[in-house]
């Protein structure tokens, strides 16, 4: 049957605000000045129904008379030097294609069988040349690895296929070469991990099937099985405790009374109030961001949520943050390795996708930072985080019983996301986007967001014994170790498919988005079935939990997979890994004074890892439902920064959750140890900043690294090290984590290009009353400005300021945990006993960056005097963390307020909008706010056009 | 006496269900949340509501336009319920996603189910956007908005399609009915033309209106997300005794429903 076509067209009087976007990045992106005008038009095909039918969907669905005109098999875009259409390649999910099939039935359009849409861009100008549009269409339009430029009008919108069969794979006669070559770019485990499976199956007696194969292997990735976490390791020599047992061991010690589940379940939970608990989850999504960032993080932001609403016996989402790396976003072109996208286009691209995954599923995105160096153009770091809330007698991992039935929940199954797990576990190559294309996919955060409305709707009606997200490793990964005690076994053909044609291999690893699986007693199978169908989402049965402690599946009637839960879970040899740090050298620089200081200071405010992320931040939907206590950004013109978020949760009611983080990956280039010590302290006097109980605090770790090799792995361990004295030193417990240790890029030219380590904390509370806690904005000219902590104003390696001269040096911020946790005391003390109008923790820019923020939001001025006896340089610029600017009335004396720790009062804020500051009664600058403030908030501009 | 009972209505992909929810509550009506498959099943009934409230968010993904699958659903199915439930002279308010809707089921800006006059696009622009703005509310019939008139009121916008726009009689009719409820202002309280404290473009600065009645009304802010003090991004700065500039919309909605 033929296939109806419906373009829509904005009428010609009116802005096409679509076509005008691109048509800026064709001028300003690509520098290409052929083309004047773009025209843009949808595209809509039906299959199954007659033009009139077509018609009829037209005017009363896809075209509004009042901006927009149709046509119904025929072009809509006219006198255009070249038209071309984007569509989504068949097999990518269209998410809109199901709008369109329930809008038609809706309308009564009866036999559709099927609908998608695209996008049609109509070029306008003299002398557009072929290679014009191949450049236009490459870098701009189409990302090939999901959306292709549609050369014929398709036959067919129905995808068919018929499903391979299930192979059995002779590994029982392979040698190590042949073991080797089937792990390379699909299993990727070692020989030694082949070598034990080829003794497992040569032991029982039979070859594994593909199904088999598969999920051994993606249970033992990096991602899943964190190998080197809990490798035994020799560290110079010597066996150390596996880091992930020492990290444990070191929240275990802690003993924190707020602690309800650590390390135990898809999120870290601690208490809250009112017999409710919060929790959180930090996720990253490096590997698909590199090659597709949109998609890649959407799906990161959409596994994160489902973390969140997998913890416990189902938990609501509250709030997201998000933490990016790039490499700057002007970096030349030919410093971009083969293989990598551009960081300019990654980073848009990568807000985008967060912005549109949370802002659909009214997750307010309120908290994160962007962080840029050179090396990340080797892959970027995307750390996405979740924030939850549960009652406190639901917030235990469930445990299946045997006879409990395995339900799927949610969205379908398909051929996307197939070998996630095992693929982010592998290093980045130049092979990397063209074999890995299937491991990214676009969300469906509707799709979540109805799936969580169940949900929570059944679990408050008590029908959920357990849940686990589907995310890496997909049904393998989630039935697999919800069934570890048990045994579960599964009938592959009841999974819902998106499309035909899925062998039962890839329907049981494949990573589709937007899945849960439930475990229920089947008395209760009937009403959670009715809870679903009331809210648009589809559940299925797919088998139950045994009692055989066996993992098996069929494939119409026949078994397909069955292994032994043991060996799935313990069969994995711990790996014995050698580690030993050989410390970096920078060269200590020496600094002359400044020459220009208020030249000087804008550049600091204009570095990018100091500069307004404010543009990236209003993309994001952070008020949506209107917790917000403390938001990003506040003050008299809404532009100065805060350090933390604090959300109010239950409307009504005073309580507030506190989420922050920290990291700083050029100084764990200089020392992982005290670099990672600093993001703990940053994570956490973010939070204090707001004046937040530093006992009310608990952490999370994301370690990304590159690939660890002996060195690396020497780092991690010296960051591993910090974390724990950092637990044993304040008693803030971690209890969450996650590790990333694949971010090293190898070109085939022999280029290795390794990240700077980054230990990201993530930390998050409880505030008893919002209304207890301070913004960063000053309230008043003539206050006192005080700054709190203990610094040593010469420790000023891997600082901002640095950097803007070129150096890195290795004098590096040091600081004692015992010593941290009094100012932490001291300032929250501060706070909530209302002594303090405003406060700003000190990181990225030092003292300079921190009042000028405060004097942004407060739109004041401030004079600063600097000791005679410290340098003027070091004074402003050092980022030692754990230390404040707070503002105190002008008749009130710091000693009294901050007590026996370090405090003294460096100025006052004043009226005019000058910045100055003074040294041995001589002014040393006088900046200008306004020429400070554009300085900061012209680089994020310039990405984001704002 | 007695309190109005809302109805909250929930969709695939509505998300400010719970805050307008709860703002309903505060004012002191009963809400109930009622997803839109329980009116189809009549399992639920807009009869037994005073006040219709649909919320923000991104009904059904707001795919091929925003808030469109939902009104064509609405206009549908429920095309019945919903003009009796307007002829009886009950409240209905849009907010964002839900003003959206109310302008493509054509209940705005004439109670004229099924004809699109006006519509809201994609902001100048060209992206979402979350920001607090002002508003100047105009003096209306609005039921929603009495005692409000000639008011600043500072309140969030998230939204990345609300350009309202219409032909110039269509404009020129809600203009002399003095249906144009709130209007896009600038620092000196005067309507804005310009970006960004007319944040999308919106032609005569129109940021929400009503129908002829006053009881119907759509806007693309948020005044759910301000009916607690610190809510405000600066209530930190603000008296002790500041009452949010939301919350009298709710009110009044509450005091016009009590007295039906």
């Amino acid at each position: 049957m033929m296939i109806q076509e419906v373009r829509v067209i904005t009428k010609n009087s009116l802005p096409d605000s679509k076509g005008e976007e691109v048509l800026y990045d064709i001028k300003h992106a690509l520098g290409i000045n052929t083309v004047q005008k773009v025209r843009t038009a949808r595209v809509f095909r039906f299959e199954g129904i007659g033009a009139g039918e077509a018609a009829l969907l037209a005017g009363k669905l896809l075209a509004e008379d009042v901006f927009q005109d149709f046509r119904v098999n025929s072009p809509v875009i006219e006198g255009a030097a070249v038209v071309l259409e984007v569509a989504y390649k068949p097999g990518v999910m269209n998410p809109e294609a199901a709008s369109l099939m329930k809008s038609a039935a809706d309308l009564g359009v009866a036999g559709l069988l099927a609908a998608d849409s695209s996008w049609e861009y109509g070029f306008y100008g003299k002398g557009i040349t072929g290679e014009d549009i191949e450049r236009i269409t490459s870098s701009l339009l189409v990302n090939a690895t999901v959306e292709y430029v549609v050369k014929e009008s398709p036959k067919t919108l129905v995808i068919h296929g018929a499903p391979g069969r299930t192979e059995v794979i002779p590994v029982r006669q392979m040698s190590d070469h042949e073991l080797v070559e089937l792990s390379r770019d699909k299993l990727f485990l070692n020989l030694e991990e082949m070598r034990v499976i080829k003794d497992y199956f040569q032991r029982i007696g039979r070859d594994p099937t593909d199904c088999e194969i598969e999920t051994i292997a993606q249970t033992w990735s990096e991602h899943c099985g964190h190998k080197t976490f809990k490798a035994r390791l020799i560290v110079d020599g010597k066996e150390k405790t596996p880091l992930l047992k020492r990290l444990k061991n070191a929240t275990e010690e802690s003993n924190h009374p707020l602690v309800l589940s650590a390390f135990v379940d898809n999120s870290g939970v601690m208490e809250f109030y009112d017999g409710q608990a919060i929790c959180g989850k930090v996720e990253t999504h490096n590997s698909p961001s590199a090659i597709e960032p949109y998609g890649g993080a959407m799906t990161g932001s959409g596994g994160v949520f489902r973390d969140i609403a997998g913890t416990g016996r189902g938990a609501k989402t509250l709030a997201s943050t998000d933490i990016f790396c790039f490499a700057r976003p002007d970096t030349p072109g030919e410093d971009i390795p083969a293989g990598c996208l551009h960081p300019h286009y990654l980073l848009r691209r990568v807000v985008a996708g967060v912005r549109d995954y949370g802002n659909r599923m009214g997750i307010p995105t309120n908290n994160g930072s962007v962080h840029f160096h050179r090396d990340f153009r080797a892959k970027p770091s995307v750390i996405v985080g979740a924030y939850g809330i549960l009652p406190v007698e639901l917030c235990r991992k469930g445990r299946p019983r045997a006879g409990d039935l395995v339900i799927a929940v949610g969205g379908r199954t398909g051929r996307d996301g197939i070998h996630g797990a095992t693929f982010s576990s592998g290093e980045m190559t130049d092979r990397t986007i063209d074999v890995n294309s299937s491991a990214v996919q676009i969300g469906h955060p509707i799709e979540e967001k109805r799936t969580f409305d169940a949900i929570l709707a059944a679990r408050d009606e008590g029908l959920i014994r357990a849940i686990t997200d589907c995310g890496a490793g997909g049904f393998a990964s989630a039935v697999g170790e919800m069934g570890a005690e048990t045994g579960a076994r599964i009938a592959l053909d009841r999974a819902p498919l998106k499309y035909p044609g899925l062998s039962p291999w890839e329907i049981i690893e494949s990573e589709s988005q937007e899945r849960m699986v439930l475990a229920a007693d089947p008395e209760h199978a009937g009403r959670l079935m009715e809870i679903c169908r009331g809210y648009n989402v589809e559940a299925t049965v797919l088998g139950e939990f045994t009692g055989d402690k066996c993992f098996s599946a069929t494939y119409e009637g026949r078994t397909v997979m069955n292994l032994e839960m043991e060996f799935l879970h313990n069969g994995l040899p711990q790996r014995v890994m050698k580690a030993a740090w050989r410390p970096a050298r920078f060269p200590e620089p020496r600094v002359v004074p400044a020459a220009d200081w208020e030249d000087l200071f804008c550049r600091v405010m204009g570095h990018l890892n100091v500069c307004s992320k404010e543009p990236v931040v209003r993309l994001y939907d952070h008020g949506v439902q209107g917790t917000s206590a403390l938001p990003p950004f506040s003050g008299i013109n809404g532009d100065g920064p805060n350090d933390a978020a604090i959300v109010a949760p239950i409307l009504g009611k005073p309580y507030g959750m506190v989420i922050s983080h920290g990291l700083n990956p050029v100084l764990n280039m200089i020392d992982p140890y005290h670099g990672s010590l600093w993001a703990a302290a940053e994570a956490v006097s973010n939070a204090i900043a707001c004046g937040v109980n530093p006992r009310d605090l608990v952490l999370m770790d994301n370690f990304i690294w590159p690939f660890p090799d002996e060195e690396l792995l020497g780092a991690l361990d010296l960051a591993v090290d910090a974390c724990v004295d950092f637990v044993r030193g304040t008693g803030m417990p971690f209890i969450s984590g996650k590790d990333s240790l694949s971010s090293t890029y190898r070109g085939k030219d022999g280029t290795v290009i390794k990240i700077p380590p980054i230990l990201c904390v993530s930390a998050f509370g409880r505030v008893p009353d919002v209304s207890r806690t301070v913004s960063a904005d000053f309230k008043e000219a003539g206050s006192r400005i005080v700054l709190v902590g203990y610094r040593n104003t010469a420790e000023m390696a891997g600082s901002v300021y640095y950097d803007v001269l070129g150096h890195i040096g290795n004098n590096l911020p040091k600081f004692s945990p015992t010593a941290l946790m009094q100012v932490f005391e001291a300032v929250y003390g501060a706070i909530n006993s209302s002594r303090l109008l405003a406060c700003h923790d000190i990181s990225e820019g030092g003292v300079a960056a921190a009042l000028a923020e405060m004097c942004f939001g407060g739109d004041m001025g401030a004079q600063v005097i600097i000791p005679e006896d410290d340098s003027a340089e070091n004074f402003l610029f050092n980022e030692t963390a754990g230390c404040f600017l707070a503002e105190i009335p002008a008749d009130s004396k710091p000693s009294d307020i901050f007590g026996g720790v370090p405090c003294q009062a460096i100025g006052k804020t004043t009226a005019g909008k000058l910045i100055s500051a003074l040294q041995s009664g001589k002014t040393l600058f006088e900046a200008g706010l306004d020429k400070l403030k554009a300085a900061w908030r012209q680089p994020m501009k310039e990405v984001f056009r704002q | 006496m007695k309190k109005p009972r809302v109805c909250v209505l929930r969709t695939d992909g509505i998300n400010c269900d719970g805050e307008i929810f709860y703002a309903f509550e505060k004012a002191g009506a009963e809400s109930q949340m009622v997803h839109v498959n329980q009116l189809r099943s009549k399992e639920a009934r807009l009869a037994d509501y005073q006040i219709l409230a649909l919320p923000g968010g991104f009904s059904y993904g707001d795919d091929v336009h925003s808030g469109k699958i939902l009104a064509v659903e609405l206009t549908s199915f429920l095309k019945e319920q919903l003009s009796e439930f307007v002829a009886a002279g009950k409240l209905t308010l849009g907010i964002c996603n839900g003003f959206q809707v109310l302008v493509r089921t054509g209940l705005l800006p004439d109670r004229n189910l099924g004809n699109i006059e006006t519509t809201l696009t994609v902001n100048d622009s060209g992206h979402f956007e979350c920001r607090w703005i002002r508003l100047l509310v105009e003096p209306s019939h609005c039921v929603f908005t009495r005692g409000m008139e000639g008011s600043l009121i500072e309140i969030q916008v998230a939204h990345g399609e609300g350009k309202f726009y219409s032909d110039p009689p269509v404009i020129e009719k809600i203009e002399n009915g003095g249906r144009a409820v709130f209007r896009y202002a600038g620092a000196d309280g005067r309507p804005a033309a310009l970006y960004p404290a007319n944040p999308n473009g919106s032609l005569n600065a129109i940021a929400g209106i009503c129908d002829s009645t006053g009881r119907i009304m759509g806007m693309m802010p948020h005044p759910e997300r301000y009916v607690e003090k610190t809510q405000h991004p600066n209530w930190r700065r603000m008296p002790e005794n500041t009452i949010p500039h939301g919350l009298a919309i709710f009110n009044n909605a509450v005091d016009y429903a009590q007295r039906m």
